[in-house]
């Protein structure tokens, strides 16, 4: 797949505009899932999916052969993302979902046949996360949701964000510690 | 014992904690509850599932984005390797000649200075303090052999040619060393120097020369020739340093 990428990165800076189609087809998925993890919300997902792609097609003469176009566009999007989560206006809209996704192994917080006290409990428990996602910094943000959602190493986030690989790692662990700060009362009670 | 950090904790729940946290783990059931909380907390915090999208909205978003795009020129081959990065050629092209021109000047110095310096000596290529040194301990250690010979010379047996043989082709050898350092001292415009070493060559021409040298002839020159007012003259010359201008002024009351 990189090889053809790249044999599709000349084509298109040899002229071939129609040709950046492949790659957009190719990526679109990851890069909105990616976006919409961070945003939190479809439409400025998928805003930020067509600002990752027309801002790669204008920067493609900078891509490097030797590293994926995947991981190059992906970097791309995870920025425009957090441009965009730095916005307060989106900081306000950040929503956590009501559901986990079982193919990540999820735990589900509420039980089907939960009573009143326990759906209500769960309902307290996902006001604190949002809560707490919310006093997270962008970047915080971002890092968390690289590592815990999307399964990127420190150095992959590092790279990401533009930052040393030790502060990927501290600022995953500031927002860890912040999360669990704002659990810390409903601990006893779960 | 000391407990794990939560910041090691959060390093084992990502699967990143080293191996001493790990074996930690394993023994400590405090830490092991701290992991399982840990756990449920981050467990909890999964965000929304994301919206799925399905094999057409990459096509979509193609279709969206197609119009805005400006097609990039259509270059070929070396035109595109160059115009990719112009600048960047044009930077490394000027430093490239700025090192060649820092070299040229370095190599035409050294050339200027070596074809004006007028001097062909033993020395080769050092600078003048160090060809001077060497010049100094070539010389000493011509001068000690020319004196052990004369003094070899002075209580050889007349009777034993082969030694007397050998002694002579050491002399003749001495000889052409003197002639060299004589004529680099005269280039180097030395002429106190390069007199002291004309008159030991004379004394060593006439021992190098003589099939017959007995110890009556090698006295004879030795009083006629003056030899060891030579060897000391030259020793005088030698001593001198070079802040003394060795190298072109005679010394003063050097001659003997």
């Amino acid at each position: 797949m990189q090889g053809s990428d790249h044999s599709v990165v000349r084509a298109v800076l040899a002229g071939d505009k129609d040709a950046y189609g492949a790659l957009v087809r190719a990526h679109s998925a990851t890069v909105f899932r990616a976006a919409f993890r961070i945003v939190g919300n479809e439409a400025d997902a998928e805003e930020i999916v067509q600002e990752a792609f027309l801002r790669g097609y204008q920067r493609l003469e900078g891509f490097e052969q030797r590293s994926s176009f995947g991981t190059w566009i992906y970097r791309i999007a995870v920025n425009c993302a957090l441009n965009r989560v730095g916005r307060p206006e989106i900081e306000a809209e950040y929503r956590h979902g009501e559901e986990s996704d079982p193919e990540e192994k999820t735990v589900q917080v509420a039980t089907q046949d939960a009573g009143p006290e326990r759906v209500l409990l769960s309902r307290e428990i996902k006001a604190a996360q949002e809560v707490a996602m919310q006093r997270l910094t962008p970047v915080e943000k971002t890092a968390f949701v690289l590592r815990h959602l999307e399964d990127r190493s420190m150095s992959e986030i590092a790279a990401v964000l533009g930052i040393a690989p030790n502060a990927a790692k501290q600022a995953v662990f500031r927002a860890v510690q912040k999360l669990r700060r704002e659990l810390a009362p409903l601990r006893g009670t779960a | 014992m000391k407990h794990l950090s939560e910041e090691e904790l959060i390093e084992l729940y990502y699967g990143e904690g080293g191996a001493p946290a790990v074996a930690h783990l394993a023994g400590c059931r405090e830490c092991s509850a701290q992991l399982a909380e840990l756990q449920r907390d981050l467990e909890g915090a999964r965000m929304a599932a994301v919206p799925e999208r399905g094999a057409e909205y990459g096509e979509r978003v193609w279709e969206t984005l197609r119009p805005r795009l400006v097609p990039y020129e259509k270059t070929v081959g070396w035109h595109r390797f160059f115009g990719k990065g112009w600048a960047q050629w044009r930077v490394a092209v000027l430093a490239v000649g700025c090192a060649a021109l820092v070299a040229a000047a370095f190599a035409g110095g050294r050339y200027w200075e070596r074809h004006n310096s007028g001097t062909t000596n033993v020395a080769g290529n050092a600078g003048p303090q160090a060809k001077q040194r060497v010049v100094l301990v070539v010389l000493t250690d011509h001068l000690d052999r020319t004196e052990r010979l004369l003094v070899a010379l002075e209580h050889a047996d007349s009777s034993d040619h082969a030694e007397n043989a050998q002694m002579q082709s050491e002399a003749r050898e001495l000889l052409a060393s003197n002639r060299l350092y004589r004529a680099t001292a005269s280039n180097a415009g030395d002429p106190a120097l390069a007199g002291a070493l004309d008159r030991l060559e004379g004394v060593l021409v006439e021992v190098a020369n003589d099939p017959n040298l007995t110890a009556a002839d090698l006295q004879r020159v030795r009083d006629e020739m003056n030899t060891e007012g030579i060897l000391f003259e030259v020793r005088v010359l030698l001593a001198r340093t070079p802040d003394q201008g060795s190298r072109l002024k005679p010394a003063k009351g050097a001659s003997i």
